[in-house]
């Protein structure tokens, strides 16, 4: 064994060399981290402030717009502004006023200017003054020479130049790119679009000019808000109730999804439920990348000593038996520092990032600490590897060249696709019976088994399938030392598979 | 480290052995023995069964039949640190240092972590590679490759090193660096068996051949032993008759040889005479001058090692030199 620990010392430190082992180990934890920071960044940054221009000839919807669009801002303010609370109120204050739970009590009560008067004596020294979020959308004044009297076709044409980026408008002194037009016609009453009348063709309505196809949200805002006020109009002129209305549209029946598998009282399916539901997903694909990567070294590693004939000296002084453990515990090895780094890198990032309560974040951090994933994840890793990683001893040692062994190991490949493809389907229904038919395939078994940790799988396949999982590795780890020690000496030809089930016998 | 080796009386004995490949027998009933602390060439055609028979005496495969002592046990595996084995062909790791390697093999063979990196130190610097020491075997030349693979295999100073073409592929220079390795070994009282092609290595280095064809041993013995297996001649050139030298006792055979003439000299023949083992070649010279007979040249040099492997291994040795 002390050979075998030499053997192994050697591929680990040698391997801990390489470029790819530091990228692997780099890499992973920096797209996490780039995962999770991207969208904030974006939703910061990315998006800037877009401006448009209304001309709204009918008199009467410019204000609906705006007063929507105003709404939609101040439910930013109010969501950073309670971020802003959360992070800078002096943990001993007793302020514990938090900021209106709706967008209208915020605004009716003075909104961030009010609020921040109240706050102001319970931060903390260090606390910087409040940022308000940039307004997403930003009405922007018409350009010169536009007649905003004339028909939209005119109109239109002389925005096209703005709209185009050809030309800049003037916003607080600062030339801008013009995004959007909206222009609503003098007789948009008469173009109300009404069931009762549906022959009609629909005439000229409003109009939405917009080189930008991919964000929709301003348009979207727009038409939603001008069709609440049509309707709210319409509500008028049949002699109805349009507060009542509004009312009714509000009433509700309460509507709660429970799990019947939680104990009783906590039997809310939260967030967290489904963190633990998909979370095992993202431990199947971990199991199957590290897997894979590591098998694909393993392969390398044996046909480069087979071709440069070293396994001859290696073997004169250790045994086949020695050097291939010694293979499987150094490379395996490598494997485990790699996955280990990442498991701790999505562990660091997931801290850092985890902030306030309710934090996504921080309740995946919860469902990882608390459930048995990283356990499980070990045990199914650990047989996991030592099953593929025997397979591809055998397979590295029958063969001479690199290409001579990837035409095997795309069959390999494909097997090994299975598991990955019913990553997804898996979790909708974990014990169901393709989940159990899989579970039972040892090769299968980890990716399976692990996808469904979370979903209370039947104590027979968690420990029937660990028990078929051991059996089958160990056996797997018997044949792959039997071909590979007259495998690996071989030249020529690789061997047809009745041979090798052949050398099984010796 | 210059501790002579456990005085065995011999370090490696086969007896009887057999290695069937399917039908094939690569190695058959061979048998033979060294004694310690010589050099000992292995020699025969491609094909011959010496690889073969260097890896069952590794045990990395094991006999068909028949038995193989390695320095006292019965199994080479129980002694590898005391073996060590430079295969025909070479191979390091690319990426690691030609240090590194050197001591990863030392090590292997129960060297200490730090007694290994300061033998492989010491090794390259004794044998000119002193400035490749940490750089990665790729970046050698094939022939540094081969040398320190050669160290790689002697670097925990083994009583018993088996060595299977050393010389192929080295250039002059490097093939005199190699035989001085070996030659240095055996002043140590090291065992050296190497097997090679090169016919003036095995007459310059070896004390002893072991000479195999077609998977059979053909002759085991010493160089002059060897020497022996074909008829002493003596070559002569003259332009006078010769029938009298054939009634001479010591000689057993005369043939005219293919004539070689000098241009502007008159015809003058070339003949070889073999004479018997015990003759001196001195009567023959002396029976010439008796004859008149006059000389324009006596030559009376031994048969070289390749006209010995040429003549024992037949029409196979025709392929092997062709390679």
């Amino acid at each position: 064994m002390k050979y075998a620990f030499l053997v192994a010392w050697r591929e680990y430190a040698e391997n801990a060399k390489t470029r790819g082992f530091w990228l692997g180990m780099i890499l992973v934890p920096t797209i996490m981290f780039f995962s999770s920071q991207v969208p904030i960044w974006l939703e910061k940054k990315g998006t800037p402030t877009r401006y448009y221009a209304l001309v709204d000839q009918s008199g009467t919807l410019a204000s609906v717009i705006e007063s929507r669009l105003e709404k939609l801002h101040q439910r930013q303010v109010l969501s950073s502004i309670g971020e802003y609370a959360a992070k800078y109120v002096e943990p001993s204050s007793t302020f514990k006023t938090p900021p209106p739970s709706s967008v209208e009590t915020f605004m009716s009560s003075g909104g961030a200017k009010s609020y921040l008067e109240q706050l102001r004596p319970n931060l903390k020294p260090s606390a910087p003054a409040f940022k308000p979020p940039r307004r997403a959308f930003q009405v922007a004044t018409l350009p010169e020479g536009v007649n905003t009297n004339a028909d939209l076709a005119t109109m239109i044409g002389g925005l096209r130049p703005y709209l185009r980026g050809e030309k800049s408008v003037q916003v607080d002194g600062q030339w801008v790119a013009l995004s959007a037009a909206i222009l609503i016609p003098r007789d948009i009453e008469s173009s109300i679009v009404r069931p009762q009348n549906k022959s009609d063709r629909p005439k000229a309505g409003i109009e939405y000019w917009s080189g930008n196809l991919a964000d929709t949200k301003l348009r979207d805002e727009v038409e939603s808000s001008i069709n609440t006020e049509i309707r709210r109009r319409e509500y008028l002129s049949r002699g109805m109730d349009a507060a009542a209305i509004r009312e009714v549209e509000q009433t509700f029946a309460p509507f709660a999804s429970l799990n019947p598998k939680k104990e009783a009282g906590r039997e809310a399916v939260s967030k967290t439920d489904i963190i633990k539901q998909w979370a095992p997903s993202a431990f199947v694909y971990l199991l199957w990348v590290s897997i894979f990567a590591i098998v694909q070294m393993l392969l390398t590693n044996i046909i480069e000593e087979k071709s440069n004939r070293i396994i001859e000296v290696l073997l004169s002084s250790v045994t086949p038996g020695e050097l291939m453990m010694g293979k499987l515990i150094g490379i395996g090895a490598v494997g485990l520092t790699m996955v280990g780094s990442w498991i701790c890198a999505l562990f660091g990032i997931l801290t850092w990032k985890a902030g306030a309560a309710g934090d996504v974040t921080g309740q995946v951090l919860e469902v990882l600490k608390s459930s048995n994933l990283i356990p499980m994840f070990s045990v199914y890793f650990l047989f996991g590897f030592v099953m593929y990683a025997a397979l591809i001893l055998a397979l590295g040692s029958v063969c001479n060249t690199l290409k001579e062994a990837q035409s095997y190991m795309g069959v390999i490949t494909m097997v090994m696709m299975v598991p990955l493809m019913t990553m997804t389907f898996i979790p909708k229904d974990p014990n169901g019976l393709l989940a159990r038919v899989l579970s039972w395939i040892p090769i299968y078994t980890p990716f399976t088994m692990m996808n469904r940790v979370m979903a209370d799988p039947p104590w027979v396949d968690v420990v029937g399938t660990l028990l078929l999982l051991i059996v089958s590795t160990t056996i797997s780890l018997w044949m792959a030392g039997k071909v590979f020690r007259i495998g690996i000496l071989r030249t020529g030809q690789p061997p047809k598979l009745l041979e090798m089930l052949r050398w099984l016998r010796r | 480290m210059n501790g002579s080796p456990t005085s065995l009386a011999s370090p490696l004995e086969v007896r009887g052995v057999t290695k069937l490949f399917g039908d094939f027998r690569a190695v058959d009933d061979v048998s033979f023995s060294l004694p310690a602390g010589s050099i000992h060439g292995f020699l025969g055609p491609n094909g011959a069964g010496k690889t073969t028979t260097i890896r069952m005496i590794l045990e990395i495969i094991k006999p068909t039949s028949g038995s193989i002592n390695v320095l006292g046990h019965a199994s080479a595996l129980e002694v590898r640190q005391r073996i060590g084995y430079l295969p025909e062909e070479k191979g390091l790791y690319k990426k690691m240092k030609c240090w590194a390697v050197i001591a990863y093999f030392a090590t292997l063979k129960g060297l200490s972590r730090k007694a290994a990196k300061q033998r492989a130190f010491e090794l390259l610097e004794r044998y000119g590679l002193k400035d490749f020491a940490t750089k990665p075997t790729e970046a050698l030349s094939k022939g540094m490759g081969q040398k320190v693979q050669m160290l790689a295999s002697i670097a925990h100073d083994p009583e018993f090193v088996i060595l299977d073409e050393p010389f192929s592929g080295l250039d002059p220079v490097n093939q005199q660096v190699m035989e001085d390795i070996i030659r240095d070994m055996a002043k140590r009282g090291r065992t050296v068996l190497f097997s090679t092609h090169v016919m003036q290595h095995a007459e310059r280095l070896c004390d002893r051949i072991l000479l195999m064809a077609k998977g059979r041993k053909i002759f085991d013995g010493t160089v002059v032993e060897a020497k022996r297996t074909i008829p002493r001649r003596v070559r002569i050139e003259t332009g006078n008759d010769i029938a009298r030298l054939r009634e001479l006792s010591e000689v057993v055979s005369i043939r005219e040889l293919e004539a070689t003439n000098v241009a502007g000299s008159p015809t003058a023949a070339h003949w070889e005479l073999e004479i018997r083992e015990n003759a001196d070649p001195q009567s023959i010279l002396q029976a010439c001058f008796a004859s008149g007979i006059r000389l324009r040249s006596f030559n009376q040099s031994d048969p070289t090692l390749h006209e010995v492997f040429m003549r024992l291994v037949g029409p196979d040795a025709k392929e092997a030199t062709f390679r």
